[in-house]
Formats: C-alpha cells, structure tokens, sequence
C-alpha cells in the first residue's frame, strides 16, 4: 500500500515557551480516512503546517505522496485541499468570489463539483465573508478546501460550527471521497463522527504521538463496562481483589464496574453464583481517548 | 489557460497551473481587490489637487504681490519648500502638492504592502490562500506586482483630475507636465511600499511593518528639506530618497533617479522574497 502521508521523527520546536512537534512518525496510507485527535495545543495543528510547508521542521523528515515536505511543498499543495483549524477570509470576499479565484490558481476549468458539494452543504456563495456565521463561513472552508477533488484532504476541525444535518451530510461526503480511493486527513474533537468514518486513529499527545491503531482496534484493546445481576446477594470483595477491575459499585444482587483486563478470571468467579444477567458494553472512542489523558494528567490507572 | 499535466510517480496526473499562471491569477486578483481604495485615493488627491489648480486663478492675478511677500520669508525656508515663482502654475503645483505628495500617497503601498503578509498572518487568512499551490516568492512578487499597478492607477486618477482642472480653469500646465508631475509619485511612493514588504516578511507584525517605513518617510523628507533650508545638513541630503525626486512638473522627470528609486524598490522587493521563503508562517 503506497502512503499519502509519511513522517519520521518530524520534531517542530517553537522555543523554551510554547510546545510544538516531537519524533511524530506517521504513515497514513493512499485511500484511507485517518482521524487526528487530541486537545487544543496536543499538536495537531502544528503538524498539519508542518506537513504543508507553513512551518519549517526541527529535525525529522517529512513526505506527502512521496514528496518532500522541505523542498516540495508547492507540489505538495497541489494534491492536497487544506481546511486549516481557523478559516479565515477578506471580509469582502464572497464564496463564489473565492472559488473562482481558487480555481485560477489551480487551473480548475470546471466549478461543476463546487457547487453540487455547496448546494448539499447549504453554502452561501454570494454573501461577502462578513455577513457570514461561522457554520456558514466553514462550509465555504468546506467547499474551497474539496472543489478540485484533491487525493488528499487535510481537515482541521471540519466540522466546528455545522449543525447536526449539516455535519450529517458532510459525513456523507466523506464516505464517498473515500470510496473513490482518496485520502483524508481528519482533525476533530467530535469523536463520535471520527468512530463513525475513519479507518484508523492518531491520538497526540503533548506534541508527542501517543497511539494509532485502527478504530476498532483501540476500542477492542481499552476496557469495558460491566453490569452483572444474580439471583442472589454476593459478596463484591472477591470481584474487587480481580486485576484490572476499577470503579467497581454494587448493592447486594448487582455490581457494576470498569474491566481494563482479561475477561476470562471475572466471567469464572461470576459463573460461582447463579448470574441473571450481564451487561458487557465496549466504550465510546471518547472515553478511550479521555483515558488516555487521564493517564498523562496521572489520574487514570 | 495555461495548464501544466504532471504525472506524480504513483502515475497520478495532477493538472496544476503553470508557475507564471499562479502569478498573473495572484496580480489581476489583488488589483480588483484594491480598485476600491484605488478610487478612494486617487479621488480624495486628485480632488485636493484640482481644487489647488483652480485656487491658481485666484492668486494668479496678485502673483507679483505674492512673490513680494515671499521675499520677506528666509530664503532658506522658500528653498526647502521649493517655492521659487507663486506666479508660475508648475511652481505653484509643486509647492502645494507635489513636493508633500509622497507623504501622503506613500500610504497607499505602505498599507498594502505591509498587509500583504503580516496582515494576513494576524487576520489569519493566509493558511487558506498559501493553500493553493502557490510559490512563497509569487505572493511577495504578485503583491507588489499588484500595488504597483494600482499606485500607477492612483497617479493616472490624480493627473487626469488635475489636469482637467487646468483645461477648466483656463491654467497653463500641460498634459505633459502634468504627466511627469504624477508618474514621478510613483517610485518615490512604491519604495517606501517595498520596504513594508520587507518589514512585513521580516517581523510578522503588520504595525512593524507600517510603522518603520512610515518613520523613514517622515524622516527622510525632513532630511531633505531642512537640508535644503541649511547648510549643516546639507551634507545629509543625498541619503534621502527626496533628494532624488526633483520636481518634474517644473523640470520634468529625471529618468536616472527615476529608474535608480525604481532599482532600489526592487530589491527591497526581492530581498523580502528571500527573507519569506524560509521562514515560519504564523496565524
């Protein structure tokens, strides 16, 4: 498989004060839609910029679709659309305005695929930036940032400000980008729609890559939430001293806890006593994210 | 339209504008977004310079009474204001407009130019437009491209309102004269321009990149004046850009200093190309 994205040690420093990169490695495969994530000053942002030529790396190397992203950025730029995280324009600029002049710039002859993905998104194209709200500004983002169906998307944030319909819709979107074989490149704190179309996960960390695994990896390898109801009172303690249990609550005939190890040493102590149900629930991404926050603040596990 | 077919070495065909493509697209783009204050400017001066043109008929009468008073000012301070004849029309136009001009035309291309990127890095705007795969040499090159056109603008605005003045008025200045008076503004105000780009590319601060120029304008031209007005500073004048302008409505342009201003423009320009390529873009 042939990687849209690829970094090596990709270090950015800004100085003693603020945080930037260190030792990123990435490989984010052709056709793929990979969810980025972490809080506001993780990184994100900064590698997306570094990844496209707006900052200059530390150390480390840096490819996009085999191109390098010191010394060919321009090129670079040429297969990527970019959402940047604030999107920003001219106050007097309108939508249509933008994608014309874009379009000189790329030389994109066709505004066809423009405006169909406008019309879907409910963009404003004709009202100057400065009227505009800022869900209504973002899907011009949106749209400036996939009119010319580039092979690789970077999105920061892409959804911030969209109504629910709207993000809906731009999901849509974004199964068929991927289904034409593109790739995505997909920062967002909404984890519910990064579970929802992304193949794989990133998870930064204090400027510092944390995990990537696919979605479902992730999931499957994090704890999981446990609700088991007997026919009669038991004891807890026994159920407590199990490695990997946390949280763990009960009132007699139930107990309730977290289960961050082996299934098979709690399911062989509950079989001891007559079970009437057990609820077994895998978390959502944004509890396996927030865990591992929780581990750098020191309050996890 | 030309289009460049790249064939990337995954065998994907990118098609991507050819490099002088981006440039022009960049130039005809930022002078359609300037025509506004293009007209705002060349309005508000040309207007100031008509009205001086027809106050002209008003003095013309009284001229050699004017010029009686004038000689009971220092003559070092008629010298640093130009005055020589209030009874010739050239004379009288260069003392009243063009000789301060610069000082306010300057603006035009010090706004401009020290928006071009520090303004748009603070405004946030140019991670959208640095999206598109356009060389960082192309964006200081088209900008300055763009806010020299528009400059030439402003000037062709200012002559043809002055000059139709002097058609309406009856006031003896030739299309001609006129002509130089206005396309001499040019270099002098497209320097101080070039060199908000180089503070704007330099320093990331668009206030830096206003000021500094705005500064040196100031201090040049009271180099250059005072130094006209005593022999101490005279010495100083030539470091002056103002030394150099003249006053072509009277003596007509002199292309040396003309084309010299020019040179010097862009290489500021150019140097602010170098400084941009390598550096950090911050938003």
């Amino acid at each position: 498989m042939n990687l849209a994205i690829e970094t090596e040690k990709l270090t950015k420093a800004y100085g003693r004060k603020a945080r930037g990169i260190e030792d990123v490695d990435l490989a984010v495969e052709e056709g793929e839609v990979f969810g980025f994530l972490g809080p506001n000053g993780a990184g994100k942002t900064t590698t997306v910029r570094t990844l496209l030529g707006f900052l200059r790396p530390t150390s480390g190397r840096g490819e996009v679709f085999g191109l390098d992203i010191r010394r060919e950025s321009v090129e670079i730029r040429a297969r990527v659309g970019n959402l940047p995280g604030e999107f920003a324009l001219e106050d007097k600029m309108t939508g249509e305005g933008l994608l014309k002049y874009f379009a000189r710039l790329r030389g994109v002859g066709d505004l066809g695929y423009a405006h169909e993905v406008s019309e879907r998104l409910g963009a404003e194209l004709h009202r100057p930036m400065r009227r505009l709200s800022r869900g209504n500004k973002q899907k011009i983002g949106l749209v400036q940032a996939m009119f010319h169906k580039p092979p690789l998307l970077i999105l920061d944030e892409p959804t911030g400000g969209l109504d629910p319909l709207v993000q809906e819709e731009f999901l849509d979107i974004i199964e068929e980008v991927k289904a034409e074989g593109r790739t995505v490149f997909f920062s967002s704190h909404n984890l519910a729609e990064v579970e929802r179309v992304c193949d794989r996960v990133g998870i930064i960390r204090g400027g510092r890559l944390a995990a990537v695994e696919t979605t479902e990896t992730l999931v499957d390898k994090s704890f999981r939430h446990v609700v088991l109801t007997f026919a009669e009172d038991v004891d807890k303690e026994p159920f407590e001293a199990l490695s990997g249990i946390r949280n763990l609550r009960g009132d007699g005939k139930r107990i309730s806890f977290t289960l961050y190890d082996d299934l098979d040493e709690m399911v062989k102590l509950a079989a001891r006593h007559k079970l009437v149900n057990m609820e077994y629930e895998r978390p959502s991404l944004e509890e396996v994210f927030l865990t591992y926050y929780e581990r750098e603040n020191g309050e996890g596990r | 339209m030309s289009v460049v077919l790249d064939r990337g070495e995954k065998g994907r065909h990118r098609a991507r504008r050819a490099p002088w493509g981006t440039l022009f697209a960049l130039v005809s783009h930022t002078v359609r977004m300037q025509l506004r204050g293009v007209i705002t400017w060349g309005a508000a001066l040309g207007l100031y310079s008509a009205a001086l043109v027809a106050s002209f008929t008003a003095i013309e009468g009284s001229a050699n009474e004017l010029n009686q008073l004038m000689e009971a000012y220092p003559k070092g301070m008629l010298e640093a204001f130009g005055i020589t004849d209030l009874g010739d029309p050239a004379n009288y136009m260069h003392s009243q407009v063009f000789g301060l001009a610069p000082l306010a035309l300057a603006f035009f291309p010090i706004l401009a130019l020290a928006n071009a990127i520090a303004g748009a890095e603070e405004r946030g705007t140019i991670d959208v437009l640095l999206g598109n795969p356009l060389p960082r040499w192309q964006l200081v090159a088209g900008n300055f491209i763009a806010v020299a056109v528009s400059l030439l603008e402003i000037c062709a605005i200012v002559g043809l309102l002055t000059w139709g003045a002097a058609v309406l008025f009856d006031v003896e200045l030739s299309l001609r004269e006129v002509a130089e008076a206005v396309l001499n503004l040019w270099p002098i105000c497209i320097v101080f321009g070039a060199l908000a780009l180089l503070c704007s590319a330099l320093f990331h601060r668009r206030s830096l990149a206003i000021s500094i120029p705005a500064f040196l304008l100031f201090g040049m031209y009271l180099i250059d004046t005072i130094g006209r007005a005593s022999e101490d500073l005279e010495d100083w004048r030539p470091i002056s850009v103002f030394y150099y302008y003249g006053s072509a409505i009277e003596n007509g342009i002199d292309w040396a200093h003309f084309g010299s201003i020019t040179l010097v423009a862009l290489a500021l320009a150019l140097l602010a190309a170098l400084a941009f390529r390598r550096r950090d873009i911050y938003t």
